[in-house]
Order: structure tokens, then C-alpha cells, then sequence
């Protein structure tokens, strides 16, 4: 590895190792984080490359403060990330709250482990989906990314500092210790392929009184610090102008309400999903590692002459509602397919039910990624 | 004839006509001693980023300092601070918050910032009290006294000496004064300004509604008085024995040393990773 | 005019009363009306004894007094 920005090749790598890499080539500057497994490996590989790049990684004194420091550092006009797992997110979500209400960009990687608490390090689950939604307190929309492979682990990383920039707001990757440590085929394109979105900002030289900074759906241009916008950044409940409003119901109503449509209104331009459906009966719902046994599940029903599509959530927040009902009216059977008690399947059956049976599927052991066969014992029961 | 007009109010944001402080709040002297400072150094506000937490004093630079101002989350203005200083190593990058904020949820912050020696000005504004809900203990509210949540008194023994701690941790430059002192806190803010390095300047400021009251002090008047009364220059508490120095306030510049600013290592080791040494 | 008082921002003698008592030459005292948030602000009762000390400024948690400095240097003129 040299001193170049975009890594442009083909390797065999490891998805932590490209998450870092697709930060790196997204234009990241600032990286602030707190060692856990199995999400280290991202910031040793960012400890080592950033500075060759004019950029620095933080092990700061614990998440909260990693978390903290990245949001400063987004104010200070830097792309900025952190990587953490499960436990670690438990500790930053009042400061994702922050970033939230003060509207800031920045990417969160979890590499979801075995869970709740300590849990199981080294293993992959999905047990943190709904945390990204709902975990800080209030009512509040996120984006989130949910890569199947090393090879997303580089291009959702890059994607979720666009999104950041562009819609002013926390995005989360939702990895898993499978993706996570597995190492495939990876390939970096050329540095011009690559699209590198930085936030709006206001005009040098506009009269700070004339800045309308928040709560815009279509979003605010930012007025990051060190510009002489003089921006009040306070994550009590503000106004477009950052002043603080702690008497009027209105206003609160209009800071919950502004903050969700920002990504609600956009929410088409937002979603991405893997669909392969058409004509299928039976469709099976996944995300993330188990999306690769699903396909494998689904390639081999079709051999046996069954009607089986699939349809893979990339973004699961914003809930991509739409997808749901679009492939729910097609279909006699939705199986949802999670590495996980059940966390999105609540909303995705809620959508669906309207529409077509829906059951939900977990491995035989959570902690591990479905057995295709396992699939295909459900589908041939549902199909029954 | 023209008006004189405070020389000061032109650092104040124009959509704030007052201060949200109490009649008589300490945190209003410590706000005009900042400014001042700026002032006196010819600086501009724009200079600066201000960041503070969640408590009364965290309202001196949000929102009436017409500045770059970021009210964080309650304890972490520090690690905030730490990613701004990061992204804007030209602008002096300065911490105003309380007592509870930066010495009990945010402890571990205030500690590991001095150890790092980061280029930061931290101003912690010590009145004793979780105030701004209304009245309930502190790590340094004496024993005895009772709060919303100790009505029986505090039975916990309070901080000796935050400054101190801070000490110990690492920081280069450690000063304390009171409200009382506002011409002596003045000059050390300026030279904390100034200096790089961590620089933390412990502020003793009156309450006299939600401490005062509860403490049996009659106002902003007396509670200023006794600080003046109590106070030791660190010179003079040198020369005192334990039995002496018990309920003195020691004042002064406490600490000031040359040691590596963690943001200069940095650039330090950016260069190092540049030339492939390892 | 070597002090000037923003009575809408001063918090009241009664309550505050920082200015009164810093002042060593008893320049103040309160005035007999209240400002339009209720509260009772100094007046000046004489000026003449004024040092331009400027502890009244200095002191006050609202930034509501300003005295022309010594050598004129600070709250000079608008």
C-alpha cells in the first residue's frame, strides 16, 4: 500500500480491511474509535493509512468520546467515521442522538457480534438492526447499509459517506463478524469512478443573521465551524437558525417533524434493494450475510422446480416500506430469513401481511449464517 | 454627544438582548472575564470555536457569544472539542462548563485530555451544585448541606482539590480564581489563550439561588465576599500548615511547564507515516 | 458622560447588587422604578466621586454598566 488515496485493483481482502479502504477513498479525514472485536481491524487499517493520506486516526479513552470527537470533527469540516460493535453503539447512541438533531455527517460502522451484552465476539449476528432505528431516544429516521460482502464492505463505505454528506446525517454500516473477517475478492476502481459527494455549505462571506442552518427537508446547508458563520450548534430543540426553543410545543413539533421528513422525502432516492422475484411465489426476505444463503437457497428451489425469488434489503432504514408491498403483492409467501430472534421481520410482516403469508425463518442456531438445506426444508413446507 | 457603549456587547450574539444567568450568578462575571481577555489580546471571536456542555455555565458561550459556539451532550464538551481542535488546528478551541459536567460525568474526558497535554482551553466553573436542575449535590457540594436529593444532608465526602486531579493527570497549565478575581482570571485566560498545550483554569462562581440558599448564605454580595475572604494566593498557602489552609480557597497559576502538545505529536507522526518510517 | 447603565439588562440591586457594593465611593443607589422585567436597577446618584475604578463594569453579571477607562482606552465613545 503507498501513499494514494484510491487503491485502484483487485485483491483478496479482508471486508474490516475494506470498509477502511472505501473510507479512505471516499475522501475520510478524521477517524476517532475504541478497539473492539470484531471491528479492530478497521481502525489498525485506518491508523496506518490515513496519516500517508493527510489524515489521522484517534484511539480516543472510549466510545462516547470516539463518537464525540467525530462529530467535532464533522463540524470542523472533515469527513469523519468511527467502527465499533454492538457494545459499542450502546455507549454512542446519545451522542448519535446529537448528531441527529444537530444534523451531522458522519458513518458509524457496527460489525454486529454475538449479543445482547458481552455476548459472543467472534461470532456474526444481526442483533442490532433495530438499535440503529430506535436505540437513541426519540423519534428520529437513520440511513443504513447492509453489506453481504468484502467487496460491499469497500463500495457501501463509500455510499455511506455520500449519503452522510448529502442528507446531513449519521449513516450506519450493519456489518456482521462474517463479512467483517472474511476475506474475498475485492476490486477498487479507478480513483475518477469513484463519486465523492461533500456537504452544502453556506457561501463564504454570507451574513451569519442570513443563515438558515437546520431543519430544512431539503436539507440546510451546513455552517460548519471555522467560517465566520458564528453557527449555534445546540441539540436542545432549535429553530432553522439554531436558536434554542424550550417553550413552544409548535417548535418541537416542527424539530421531530423536519428532522424525519429530511430522509423520509427522500426516501425513494435513498433505498436500495437486490430483487429477483419475478414470478415467484415464494420470496424470501434477507439482508446482509444471510442474503448469500438466501440466493444460494433460492438458486437451488428453482432447480427443483419451485417458484422461489428473492428480494435483499441493502438500505433496511429508511424502512424501505414500498419495496415490501411492491414484492408482497406479488407473491403467495414471504420468508423472512434474519440471523436474529426477529427484528426486521415485525416491519416487514406489517407491510406484507395485507398481502401474502408471512413467516420468518431464523438459522438453527442464532450465531450462525443459514444452511441453504434449512431453507429449502421451510420452502418446501410453505409450499405444501 | 455620542453614547459610550460596553465595549464588550459587540461579542455578543444579536439575537440574545439578555443573559438567561440568575440576579446575582457568578457565571455572568466569568462570561465578561472571557471576553475581556479576548479583547485585551486583540483577537477576534471568530478566532475561536467554543464548546460546553450541559449546565448553567455551559449557557456563558451558548448562545451569547456571537461565535462558532457547540452545546454538546452533558460530561463531553472536551471529547467534541478534541475532534474540532483536530479539524481546525488553527482556531483556539475552547471549553466553558461546569462543575458537574467536566469533573462528574465528564471525569474521565477532563483526566485523559490533560494526560494528553491537547491543545485546549478548558474553563470549569465550580459552584458546588447541579444547579440547573434545580438544586441537587455535587461532587463538590460540602457535607452537610441539604440538596433536592440529600435532604438529610450530603453524607459524601466532596472533591479536595479538582485542580489538583488535573495536575496529576498531565495538564501543562493549571490555574484557579473565583469570581472574585475577575482582573487575575482575565490575565490567565489570556495567557491560556496563548499558550498550547492543555490548559485548565478552575473558576469558583457564586449560586446563590440554588446553592446559596440551601447553603444558608444570604446572596451574590455575601457569597462573593466569602470567596474574597477565604481566598490564598498558592504562594501564601505554601508557607501555611494542613490545620491552616482547611476551608481556604488557594488561588493563583498553579501550574505552568513545557511538555509535548499531543496535536503537535501528531504532525509529528504524520510525517514519520509520509516518509515510511514506521 | 463617564457611566452608562443598560437598565433593561441589569438583574436589580435587590437581587443582584454586585455594582452597589464594589464601588468604594458609593457612586450608586437604587433607582425608584423598575424596569420593564421587574427589576430594580442602580441610578447614579454621584458621579463625581467616580474613580473610573471600573469595578461596577467589571463585576457585573449582565454586562450592563460601562465606565470610560482611565487613559480612555476601553468604552470609549460609540
Amino acid at each position: 500500500m503507498n501513499e494514494k488515496r484510491v487503491q485502484s485493483g483487485r485483491y483478496f481482502m479482508m471486508g474490516n480491511v475494506a470498509c477502511a479502504e472505501g473510507a479512505i477513498a471516499a475522501g475520510c479525514e478524521f477517524a476517532a474509535g475504541y478497539p473492539i472485536t470484531p471491528a479492530t481491524e478497521i481502525a489498525n487499517t485506518l491508523a496506518e493509512r490515513l496519516p500517508k493520506v493527510g489524515g489521522a486516526f484517534f484511539q480516543m479513552e472510549d466510545e462516547i468520546s470516539s463518537i464525540a470527537a467525530v462529530i467535532g470533527a464533522s463540524w470542523a469540516g472533515k469527513k469523519a467515521m468511527t467502527a465499533t460493535s454492538g457494545p459499542g453503539i450502546s455507549l454512542m447512541l446519545e451522542n448519535i442522538g446529537f448528531a441527529i438533531g444537530v444534523e451531522t455527517p458522519c458513518v458509524i460502522v457496527n460489525v454486529q457480534r454475538g449479543a445482547p451484552s458481552t455476548g459472543m465476539p467472534t461470532i456474526g449476528i444481526q442483533g442490532d438492526m433495530v438499535q440503529a432505528k430506535h436505540g437513541s431516544h426519540g423519534d428520529y429516521e437513520i440511513i443504513a447499509l447492509c453489506p453481504s460482502s468484502p467487496q460491499e464492505m469497500f463500495d457501501h463505505t463509500v455510499l455511506a459517506f455520500n449519503y452522510a454528506e448529502k442528507y446531513r446525517t449519521p449513516v450506519f454500516i450493519l456489518s456482521d463478524a462474517f463479512v467483517g473477517h472474511m476475506r474475498e475478492e475485492v476490486t477498487i476502481p479507478e480513483a475518477d469512478r469513484i463519486e465523492r459527494i461533500y456537504r452544502k455549505i453556506p457561501a463564504p462571506g454570507t451574513d451569519p443573521l442570513e443563515i438558515k442552518g437546520f431543519l430544512d427537508e431539503d436539507v440546510a446547508p451546513m455552517p460548519i465551524f471555522g467560517q465566520g458563520f458564528k453557527a449555534h450548534v445546540t441539540s436542545s430543540c432549535h429553530d432553522e437558525v439554531g436558536k434554542r426553543n424550550l417553550i413552544d410545543i409548535s417548535a418541537l413539533d416542527k424539530f421531530i417533524r423536519k428532522l424525519s421528513n429530511k430522509i423520509l422525502k427522500h426516501r425513494d432516492e435513498i433505498t436500495l434493494v437486490e430483487k429477483d422475484y419475478e414470478g415467484a411465489e415464494v420470496v424470501l426476505v434477507s439482508y446482509g450475510a444471510v442474503a448469500r444463503a438466501a440466493r444460494a437457497a433460492a438458486l437451488r428451489a428453482r432447480e427443483e422446480g419451485f417458484p422461489v425469488g428473492t428480494l435483499r434489503l441493502i438500505t433496511p432504514w429508511p424502512f424501505p416500506s414500498a419495496e415490501i408491498e411492491r414484492m408482497a403483492r406479488t407473491a403467495k409467501h414471504v420468508i423472512v430469513l434474519e440471523n436474529n430472534l426477529g427484528q426486521m421481520y415485525p416491519y416487514i410482516k406489517a407491510e406484507a401481511a395485507p398481502f401474502s403469508q408471512v413467516s420468518f425463518l431464523p438459522p438453527r442456531w442464532v450465531g450462525e449464517i443459514h444452511d441453504p438445506e434449512h431453507i429449502l426444508t421451510k420452502i418446501r413446507e410453505v409450499l405444501r | 454627544m455620542s453614547e459610550l457603549t460596553h465595549p464588550l456587547h459587540r461579542f455578543i450574539r444579536p439575537t440574545v438582548p439578555h443573559s438567561t444567568f440568575c440576579p446575582g450568578c457568578g457565571d455572568g462575571i466569568v462570561a465578561q472575564s472571557i471576553l475581556r481577555a479576548i479583547d485585551e489580546l486583540g483577537m477576534d471571536l471568530d478566532d475561536f470555536v467554543f464548546v460546553s456542555g450541559i449546565g448553567c455555565a455551559a449557557w456563558i458561550p451558548s448562545p451569547l457569544f456571537n461565535a462558532d459556539v457547540l452545546h454538546t451532550t452533558h460530561g463531553r464538551p472536551i471529547a467534541f472539542a478534541f475532534g474540532i481542535k483536530a479539524g481546525l488546528p488553527n482556531k483556539k478551541v475552547m471549553v466553558v462548563s461546569g462543575d458537574g459536567d467536566l469533573v462528574a460525568i465528564g471525569g474521565n474526558h477532563l483526566i485523559q485530555n490533560a494526560r494528553r497535554n491537547a491543545d485546549l482551553t478548558v474553563l470549569c466553573i465550580n459552584n458546588g451544585i447541579y444547579g440547573m436542575t434545580g438544586g441537587q449535590a455535587a461532587p463538590t457540594t460540602p457535607m452537610g448541606v441539604r440538596t433536592t436529593t440529600t435532604p438529610y444532608g450530603t453524607f459524601e465526602n466532596p472533591f479536595e482539590d479538582i485542580s489538583a486531579m488535573v495536575i496529576a493527570a498531565g495538564a501543562s497549565f493549571v490555574a484557579r480564581w473565583t469570581t472574585a478575581h475577575p482582573r487575575e482570571l482575565t490575565r490567565s485566560i489570556k495567557k491560556a489563550i496563548q499558550r498550547k498545550g492543555f490548559s485548565f483554569i478552575e473558576v469558583l462562581s457564586q449560586c446563590p439561588v440554588q446553592f446559596g440558599r440551601k447553603a444558608g448564605l444570604s446572596g451574590a454580595v455575601q457569597m462573593i465576599e466569602d470567596y474574597k475572604k477565604r481566598s490564598l494566593l498558592a504562594r501564601e498557602a505554601g508557607k501555611l500548615g494542613p490545620e491552616e489552609r482547611k476551608g481556604r480557597i488557594v488561588v493563583g497559576e498553579l501550574v505552568e511547564m513545557d511538555k509535548p502538545e499531543m496535536f503537535e505529536e501528531v504532525q509529528k507522526m504524520k510525517a514519520r507515516a509520509e516518509g515510511g518510517v514506521s | 458622560m463617564q457611566i452608562r447603565i443598560y437598565p433593561e439588562r441589569c438583574k436589580g440591586v435587590e437581587e443582584c447588587g454586585l455594582c452597589l457594593h464594589v464601588c468604594k465611593k458609593q457612586v450608586f443607589k437604587p433607582s425608584e422604578g423598575l424596569n420593564l422585567r421587574g427589576y430594580r436597577p442602580p441610578e447614579i446618584e454621584n458621579e463625581k466621586a467616580c474613580t473610573a475604578c471600573e469595578n461596577c463594569m467589571i463585576f457585573c453579571p449582565d454586562f450592563a454598566l460601562v465606565v470610560a477607562g482611565k487613559k480612555g482606552k476601553r468604552g470609549g465613545p460609540a
